[in-house]
């Protein structure tokens, strides 16, 4: 699993818990029943807003920094130019190196496919869409060589899981 | 019961049977896919998509859209608001547009092989690679637009029932009243003044959806009226990010089609079997004028991952990430207003308000992977993963789905006047249904975590463990439908078990022996199959060029016998038998709409294979 993979299992189960906890105990708290202030909970549905609309600011602010717009590659990237079409990947040959930025320029001949990028173990590390008539860029560095594998992560027809190939990449 | 309460009923309990007979087609079709991504029955992939875009379209529209649909003219019904003359008619209208809509997406899905996923993603349907005509693709987007006009025509029916005369408005005027019946009342009881009483809080999502969905629907049905002209003349064509872009604009809103219509049935039966009325201040109003605002204008978070060079899709996908997390707020007060109902109140615990409360539970816990969705660093990791396809059913399945479960048992009885045939089946079945979907949806969202791409009738042999695990989970959970089945069937008969209760040894031993034998067969069915694979004979070394061939593509475009490849995009091999030279050429160079290799393969790699396809064609 990747970084972002493992962040977003341990934020999203912690989180599970504690709503699982809450409604546990409002479930309960239907057995014994005890008086309630309901004009308080529901002068308090002004605190909950306000507290609501921080905490997605929060989560906004402590994210929209890893957002992958605009990135522009450096001078001396290694451009790799993608070709996608029912049903595979036309990548070129020559070796791409770790440590030097590459910038992928993806376009397709077809319908919409998406280049997914996964090590030799299963993790992903990127993906990016890839249009026909367009053309998308995506500017990746590769910190250590070896074999990548490709998917294709937009659904793209009868031949969608054969579109796979792979990247080497050398020191 | 009033003559003008009849035609609601009559028109809800018919959208209730129609839905759920759809439910039962389309989730045999779910369990079918699950169980052959893990190579229990495994599907030919052609039809492993048009099953899957079946599914897909007969779930969410057919069945949990239908049947909300026709709980919504009930929910009007009970907070004053009956059908009035042209609300019949148009809810008429829809049903028959919906219903042959639906049938028309299962023939040329399951018929004639349609198979561009629910969404039918341009230019898809026009690159078919001999899996579907165009007269399929020219039917399939017919069919999607009777659809479409059938969610129109709902709109209509449910905005001329809420404007009318039950609003109790002061003022006449139309865009006023609409402001009423958004709930503006509660924030300005002056200027949206109503006599004697205010809005009841279920019609304001009713009114913002029958707003929303108008909205969002005309675009798509031109786009759909373009599809059937370009299945029939392809020089037609629209830029595929403008119709990326459409078919969002509809894509989201018609997710709360489904959302709306539940937090409404939640407002009216939560308060009921609490005993007291819904928890909500005035803010709640400010909720929902964020949401009938946000809703048309967050499409962009379906599509974070497209930012095309020289267009401004990343400006645009970038400004709607907080417009998608204001549109959680609605979901926040409403999840705050119906918990603190049930908080301490004389709660009534039976199967369907058991599975109203449980269907709060899930939508609290989708929300948070909704909000995981919503943003875009996150986006990059889970987008178009199985995550994705474990948050959205956890969403539709028990976010909406219970609580079209449980308004059916809440409100069965009163559409048919005969009570419920067993409440203790009905309570098995919320339970099992709850259960097993979360520990179904639980395994996609790990499996997507781990990476594990939806949409693909094989997946890669490292998710087969976990995809294994969600065979018995997935007969159990259909199994459990049987249940909900037979309990409408026999209440629909005038029939009643006796000796009711939760407890009864006769319910238990139901249950629990329709548990083991499908937890037990579907292991069966697995352990068969893993059994039989480790048995069989190793396959030969295969020669250099005939691993080209497999890996690198050409098998998805080329019939050849050899290397087990049955693609029908390119020439078929075995017929041309290809010689040395020609298969050279034609990899080295490209040919039609082949595409050149030579940057791709090496010319070793070039040679392997030619001399792989030469030697076989036309052999096995």
């Amino acid at each position: 699993m990747n970084t972002t993979g493992t962040v977003l299992t341990v934020a999203f189960t912690v989180t599970c818990a504690v709503g699982i906890a809450i409604v546990t105990l409002v479930a309960l708290s239907t057995h014994r029943r005890r008086s309630v202030d309901i004009d308080r909970i529901r002068h308090a549905e002004r605190d909950w807003f306000v507290a609501v609309v921080v905490l997605l600011v929060a989560v906004l602010a402590a994210t929209i920094a890893f957002t992958p717009y605009g990135r522009s590659a450096r001078r001396d990237a290694q451009i790799v130019d993608v070709q996608g079409f029912q049903f595979a990947w036309v990548v070129p040959s020559a070796t791409i190196k770790a440590g030097r930025q590459v910038e992928f320029r993806l376009t397709s001949r077809d319908v919409n496919h998406n280049f997914a990028v996964y090590t030799a173990g299963g993790k992903l590390l990127f993906q990016v869409q890839v249009m026909p008539g367009k053309t998308q860029r995506y500017v990746y560095t590769f910190t250590r060589p070896g074999t990548y594998h490709v998917l294709c992560l937009e659904y793209c027809g009868v031949g969608h899981t054969d579109m796979q190939t792979d990247l080497r990449v050398v020191t | 019961m009033s003559a003008e309460l009849e035609v609601s009923r009559r028109w809800a309990f018919r959208y209730l049977i129609a839905s759920t007979a759809i439910l039962g087609a389309a989730g045999t079709l779910g369990v079918l896919l699950r169980d052959s991504q893990a190579d229990v029955g495994r599907i030919d992939p052609g039809w492993w998509y048009a099953l899957m875009t079946a599914h897909g379209l007969g779930a969410f529209v057919g069945w949990a859209a239908f049947a909300v649909m026709g709980f919504s003219y009930w929910v009007l019904a009970q907070a004053g608001f009956p059908l009035r003359p042209w609300g019949r008619r148009l809810a008429a209208l829809t049903w028959w547009l919906m219903v042959l809509g639906v049938a028309g997406v299962v023939v040329t899905t399951l018929g004639f092989k349609f198979g561009g996923s629910w969404v039918f993603l341009y230019p898809l349907s026009f690159h078919a690679a001999g899996q579907w005509g165009r007269w399929t693709s020219f039917f399939f987007s017919f069919s999607v637009l009777l659809v479409g006009l059938s969610i129109v025509t709902w709109c209509l029916a449910v905005l001329h029932t809420i404007l009318g005369p039950a609003l109790h408005a002061v003022s006449d005027r139309i865009p006023n009243r609409i402001g009423v019946a958004l709930g503006f009342g509660y924030l300005s009881p002056t200027r949206f003044a109503t006599n004697p009483r205010p809005v009841p809080y279920a019609v304001i999502p009713l009114t913002a959806i029958g707003i929303d969905m108008i909205i969002a629907t005309l675009p798509l049905a031109v786009l759909l009226v373009e599809m059937m002209v370009q299945s029939l003349s392809p020089g037609v064509h629209v830029d595929p990010l403008l119709a990326k872009n459409v078919l969002w604009f509809f894509g989201h809103p018609v997710v709360y089609l489904l959302l709306f219509p539940a937090v409404a049935i939640y407002y009216t039966l939560i308060p009921r079997y609490a005993g007291r009325e819904l928890v909500a201040g005035n803010i709640i109003a400010v909720g929902w004028a964020i949401a009938v605002t946000a809703n048309v204008i967050v499409w962009a978070h379906h599509i974070y991952i497209d930012y095309p060079s020289g267009t401004p899709q990343a400006a645009l996908n970038v400004t709607m990430e907080p417009l998608t997390f204001a549109i959680t707020i609605v979901s926040a007060l409403s999840l705050y207003s119906l918990f603190f109902t049930v908080y301490r109140s004389d709660f009534q615990w039976t199967a369907a308000s058991t599975a109203l409360y449980l269907g709060l539970v899930s939508w609290l816990i989708a929300g948070f992977s909704g909000l995981v969705n919503a943003t875009i660093a996150f986006d990059q990791v889970i987008h178009n993963t199985l995550w994705i396809v474990g948050h959205f059913h956890q969403m539709a399945l028990l976010g909406i789905g219970l609580a079209i479960i449980g308004a059916t048992y809440a409100w069965l009885p009163d559409f048919v006047g005969r009570p419920l045939y067993s409440e203790s089946l009905a309570r098995w079945h919320v339970w099992l249904t709850f259960v097993f979907t979360m520990f179904n949806t639980a395994i996609w969202m790990y499996q997507g975590l781990l990476g594990g791409p939806r949409r693909f009738a094989v997946l890669p042999h490292r998710y087969d463990a976990a995809g294994q695990l969600a065979v018995p989970v997935t007969i159990v959970l259909a199994a459990a439908q049987l249940l909900f089945a037979f309990n409408i069937v026999q209440t629909l008969r005038g029939r009643r078990l006796t000796a009711d209760s939760f407890g009864t040894a006769r319910a238990i031993s139901v249950g629990v022996a329709v548990l083991l034998a499908a937890a037990v067969g579907g292991w069966a069915a697995v352990g068969g199959t893993r059994t039989a694979k480790t048995t069989a004979p190793a396959a030969p070394t295969a020669s250099p060029g005939k691993t080209v061939f497999t890996t690198k593509g050409c098998s998805a475009c080329h019939t050849l016998a050899n290397a087990g490849a049955t693609g029908t995009v390119g020439p078929n091999l075995d017929e041309k038998k290809p010689s040395f030279a020609t298969v050279v050429e034609f990899v080295t160079n490209g040919k039609g709409a082949m595409p050149p290799f030579k940057g791709q393969l090496s010319s070793a790699q070039i040679r392997d294979v030619a001399s792989y396809v030469s030697q076989v064609a036309g052999t096995r």
